[in-house]
């Protein structure tokens, strides 16, 4: 029996995924049990599209195919947690598993408490992310900095601080990630700057850090983070689905070292992404002259896992007016309120404007001050931010019926 | 919840809107599209969309589609079988034929298809027909550039790459608004100023893109060769020239240089000091590697082709051509019109630009197709064939194209349609042409169907079918599939859209080494791909040029002042523009939710100094008047236009249709009409707010 902070080494008991997965394959095994004693309706996991530069989400709800999403993709840059919101109906009927980085378990916890997912209804499988590379860069990085033809890796992986790739002809080449991002390649500078390594938000957090010994590379590590997350492993450990054994303590220390270190790069990435942004009206000119260039896709709201209006005020013709470019600043302006004070740094929004705005970097950067400012941390517990307390359509509605411009009535 | 939903289903393809090839990903849940997601994998974009790519998949599923066939009976549109349909169209186009011959028929096709729909439409039409009578929309977007660019350099198509910017010192585009017409090229731009790359814009509007440029030059409308020139003298005279590379690569050189000497000062033409022209000159001649980059702004005027070869010549001139960083590149409007031209969707070529009057080409593809007596005379082009609407064409077939609102003069177009005998109209939506149809048939959409879009930078994209099409409605490659079997035509017996590509890869020998497996990553190949083994050519004019004698060709050039000129009873210049938000006549982007909200009807940018002296206010309706017609359009008081010049949105039809002002004035080399320039006058709209 494990309880809520036990940590373990688990692999799976299954010849068919241990061949084709990572790291003692607990994770998918867990999916694949979860799925087929129906403790979940269906998967959503990530599997490889056209090469594996291609991360494509997928629904699963035939265990057999399962060990489609089997292994990682460090050069997939997906958010799923707005895809459960958009496409599958937050997990409001629907009993989802679904494998989380630190991003997406964080966007879930924002969305739910906007009432946008169901918690309950999600099995969330963590795992450890020290960072995704987008994937036309890894091509070209790999290309240019390693001098192989990115069609001929077969494998990538991050690890001790390199990128590795694994080519078809059995070749390994490792480059450390400091110089690859000094020339620009690299991480996504979200990923640069992110601090949430470990999902401990998930019901499980999973990962290679801190498995030594004769488990080397054959078992994963596994931090049970709630009783639903104790529960999924004692039933796949009874049922013979996973086998598991007691982390070596030794290796509980390794593993609190790497985190740390991610922990420590991330807060170098951070003072120098901030500090080259100045402060005060310095920041506020850089943030108004680049976000001049918005032709107003709306993919940053699109993306943003925060996001969930079903009005949107950037949409309201007496706030921004329409069909107007350069867009009025107040467009950014009404992201920045409504949105930093919940940003996950989940770097979608920056990722995905057309127009090269650092959108991301702006965000996290008040989120930070505000953080600092008021002590709300976004995405690690259910603590409402105050643009949470009230759902969209309702205080709109109370907004309509009562006449007050008194938003979120918070000095009732 | 249905058995299926929760079903999500990615299905990676092409966005249908411009030139640019964006990748996307339309989801799909339960049968239906859900939305649009990025695809990250695309080297074209990297996730990366503009508003009309992030809203593509909204009018797919719009209650307004055509789903039924329709015949028009005593001018009431009533609902047919597809075989009614089908057996009324061969009879009516085979009677039409055999009694007035091959010319009396009109074939035109949308850029917005796909290639593969292109290429079995002018098959069908030229082996059922024996015409040449055959044309695509490039015609009146890009058509110059296939005859300019073929002229100076041996290729009408775009000589490098959209990422390639990224490898020059300095880019100079000339009427080209890239960051609305082409955002996603636009994004290049901006990673290279961020690069630190120097940004020169040539436009008379300060447009989004004129705002990123380092140098920014406001010049009077049409006066592009008179300013080319211009700054061709000063290079020469300068001693900028690249003079190994005209000596070894080009011919003509001493017909240009006679011409631009008489171009030294041209500010009483182009309204552009001599300094500043001397500035813009040294600029480009003394970047390491510099790239042109233009559009409608140079090629939508009757001195279209020969602004196209203007830019060729100032290419030419400092070396620009053949090598990464440079080139000259038009960035095409339509998702297609590349690829419209590629498969010989064209009155005088079969695909791959083989020319119809070469006998050997004919005899070559009359063995290839199985049928004899190919027409070889230079069919007839778009806007011509409706000015021969009633004589002597008398059956015409318009398929995805909206002639209505996107010709110049919309009631000469309506008048002419009224002349023909029959008309077919195939389209997704009952589009203001269609309304003149004898027979509509309904279509498919981007999303309901598999084929290849070839964007402006000769990259052959895949899309890919997500969901079937609505109704009754047909996937078009079929309907033409279907058509043929009714005239008992050979050839014909293709049962997906591969197989219509294989057909045409089998007579294209720039295309054969494409083939759909190659296509499956979304880098893809660009053509010119001769073989299974060949690489592709992303950068043309490498070691020679693709001319017969493998030289450049310069020209020298006059400049011509447009067909019709501001004057005293229109005394305002009307320019047209294509915006973020709108594609074309809107039937697909006015059917998105945001997009409509942000630009509902037509409007016109007019200078501040004559708003004011005609009391016009920002936001108020006005009426232009010119010689063919007039148009309403709410008013946009700006700098952004100088005095005396007006913008006019190309989007909308009815009362804010532009195209009821603009000019059928034709290049003589291209048929392009002079969209891009008339005249009006500006009028208040009495008891109007």
């Amino acid at each position: 029996m494990v309880a809520k902070g036990d940590m373990v080494y688990a692999w799976t008991t299954s010849p068919d995924i241990a061949k084709v997965a990572e790291c003692g394959g607990a994770v998918t095994g867990l999916l694949k049990y979860a799925l087929e004693n129906k403790i979940v309706d269906a998967v959503l996991a990530v599997k490889k599209g056209v090469d594996l530069y291609d991360a494509v989400p997928t629904i699963i709800t035939d265990p057999a195919e399962i060990a489609q999403t089997a292994g990682s993709l460090h050069c997939g840059t997906l958010l799923l947690s707005k895809l459960i919101k958009k496409y599958l109906d937050g997990a409001g009927e629907m009993r989802l598993g679904v494998t989380v980085k630190g991003c997406d378990a964080m966007g879930l916890y924002e969305l739910a408490k906007r009432n946008q997912v169901n918690l309950d209804n999600l099995l969330m499988i963590g795992v450890n992310c020290g960072g995704s590379v987008s994937p036309v860069l890894a091509r070209k990085m790999i290309r240019e900095k390693f001098g192989v033809d990115p069609n001929d890796v077969v494998k990538e992986e991050i690890d001790k601080g390199q990128f590795i790739i694994v080519t078809k002809d059995g070749q390994h080449k490792g480059i450390s990630m400091d110089e690859l991002e000094e020339e620009g390649f690299g991480r996504r500078s979200n990923c640069r700057r992110c601090k949430m390594k470990v999902p401990r938000q998930a019901d499980l957090a999973c990962g290679n850090w801190g498995v030594i010994g004769d488990k080397a590379g054959k078992a994963t590590f596994v931090e049970v983070c709630s009783e639903k997350g104790a529960n999924l492993l004692d039933a796949a450990v009874k049922a013979g689905a996973i086998a598991s054994e007691p982390a070596n303590p030794k290796g509980i220390e390794i593993r609190g070292k790497v985190e740390n270190a991610m922990l420590k790069l991330g807060d170098k990435w951070r003072a120098r992404y901030f500090e080259a942004l100045g402060e005060g009206k310095e920041r506020l000119q850089t943030m108004m002259e680049d976000s001049s260039r918005c032709t107003k896709c709306y993919a940053c709201i699109e993306n943003c896992p925060i996001c969930y209006c079903v009005e949107c005020s950037t949409k309201k013709p007496y706030l921004v007016p329409p069909g107007v470019l350069p867009v009025p600043f107040m467009f950014h302006l009404i992201r920045y309120a409504h949105v930093a004070d919940s940003c996950v740094n989940c770097g979608q929004c920056e990722e995905t404007c057309p127009m090269e705005i650092a959108n991301s970097l702006y965000m996290h950067a008040l989120q930070v001050d505000m953080e600092r400012m008021f002590g709300h941390t976004p995405g690690v517990d259910m603590d409402l931010p105050v643009l949470a307390l009230v759902e969209e359509q309702a205080e709109r509605q109370r907004l309509f019926e009562t006449g007050s411009d008194q938003i979120y009535d918070v000095f009732k | 919840m249905t058995e299926t939903s929760g079903k999500l289903r990615y299905v990676p393809t092409t966005c249908p809107y411009c030139g640019v090839g964006c990748g996307l990903n339309l989801v799909v849940n339960d049968g239906k599209l859900v939305g649009v997601e990025p695809l990250k994998r695309s080297p074209i974009n990297e996730g990366k969309l503009c508003p009309k790519g992030v809203t593509c998949w909204e009018f797919v599923q719009s209650p307004d589609r055509l789903t039924k066939p329709l015949i028009k009976k005593n001018g009431k549109f009533e609902e047919a079988t597809w075989d009614e349909a089908y057996d009324l169209i061969a009879s009516k186009f085979k009677e039409t034929s055999e009694k007035y011959g091959p010319k009396s028929l009109g074939f035109q096709v949308s850029c917005r298809t796909p290639n593969e729909e292109c290429y079995i439409m002018q098959k069908l039409a030229r082996v059922a027909f024996k015409t040449n009578n055959i044309d695509n929309c490039a015609r009146i977007c890009h058509g110059p550039s296939v005859a300019g660019l073929s002229l100076s350099f041996g290729s009408g198509a775009a000589t490098n790459p959209f990422e390639d910017v990224l490898n020059a010192d300095v880019i100079f585009m000339i009427g080209a608004n890239t960051i609305e017409a082409h955002p996603l090229a636009g994004r290049r731009i901006v990673q290279a100023k961020k690069a630190g790359k120097k940004i020169v814009v040539c436009d008379p509007r300060y447009t989004p893109t004129a705002r990123l440029a380092d140098e920014w030059v406001r010049y009077n409308p049409s006066t592009n060769i008179a300013l080319i020139n211009s700054i061709m003298y000063w290079i020469i005279q300068e001693n900028l020239h690249d003079k190994e590379f005209i000596e070894k690569r080009t011919s003509g050189f001493d017909e240009l240089k006679k011409t631009v000497e008489k171009y030294a000062e041209v500010e009483s033409i182009t309204g552009v000091p001599t300094e500043r022209v001397k500035e813009i000159a040294r600029i480009y001649a003394n970047a390491n590697n510099a790239v042109i980059i233009y559009c409608l702004g140079i090629t939508e005027l009757s001195t279209g082709t020969d602004n196209v070869r203007s830019l060729g010549n100032l290419a030419m001139l400092t070396g620009n051509v053949g090598r990464p960083g440079v080139g000259v590149n038009p960035l095409r409007g339509q998702n297609n019109v590349q690829g419209a031209c590629d498969m010989g969707a064209y009155p005088n070529v079969f695909s791959g630009y083989q020319k119809c009057e070469d006998d050997a080409t004919r005899k070559r593809m009359e063995e290839l197709w199985g049928v004899t007596g190919l027409a070889s005379e230079y069919g007839v082009t778009l806007t011509e064939q409706i000015t021969q609407c009633g004589d002597p064409i008398r059956a015409m077939y318009i398929f995805a194209l909206n002639p209505v609102v996107s010709y110049p003069d919309s009631n000469h177009v309506m008048r002419s349609l009224e002349k023909l005998d029959f008309l077919v109209v195939q389209d997704i939506f009952m589009t203001e042409t269609a309304q003149y149809a004898d027979v509509i048939l309904p279509g498919a959409s981007f999303a309901e169907k598999d084929g290849t879009f070839t964007s402006g930078e000769r990259r052959v994209n895949r899309i890919r079918k997500a969901v079937e099409t609505p109704g009754d409605a047909k996937e078009d490659w079929q309907i033409f599939v279907d058509l043929a079997h009714k005239l008992n035509l050979n050839g014909f017996d293709f049962n997906s859209p591969e197989d219509i590509w294989d057909d045409m890869r089998r007579v294209t020998p720039s295309m054969a080494g494409i083939s759909y497996e190659r296509m499956e990553k979304p880098e893809s190949v660009h053509w010119p791909c001769p073989t299974l083994e060949h690489p592709g050519t992303p950068i043309l004019h490498r070691e020679k040029f693709s001319s017969a004698d493998g030289l450049g060709h310069f020209f020298g050039l006059e400049h011509r002042p447009p067909a019709e000129v501001a004057d005293a009873e229109y005394p305002f210049t009307l320019m047209t523009g294509r915006l973020i938000f709108h594609y074309h006549t809107r039937t697909q982007t006015g059917r998105a939710k945001i997009l409509h909200q942000e630009v509902p009807e037509a409007y016109v940018q007019i200078n501040n100094e004559d708003a004011a002296r005609l009391k016009i206010q920002n936001g108020e309706k006005i009426r232009l008047r010119g010689r063919r017609g007039q148009a309403e359009a709410l008013a946009r008081v700006t700098d952004e236009v100088a005095p005396g010049v007006l913008m006019m949105t190309m989007h909308f039809g009815g009362v804010g249709s532009v195209n009821q002002l603009t000019n059928t004035a034709l290049d003589p080399l291209s048929k392009m009409p002079e969209l891009k320039h008339s005249a009006v006058a500006v009028e208040k709209i009495t008891g109007v707010q």
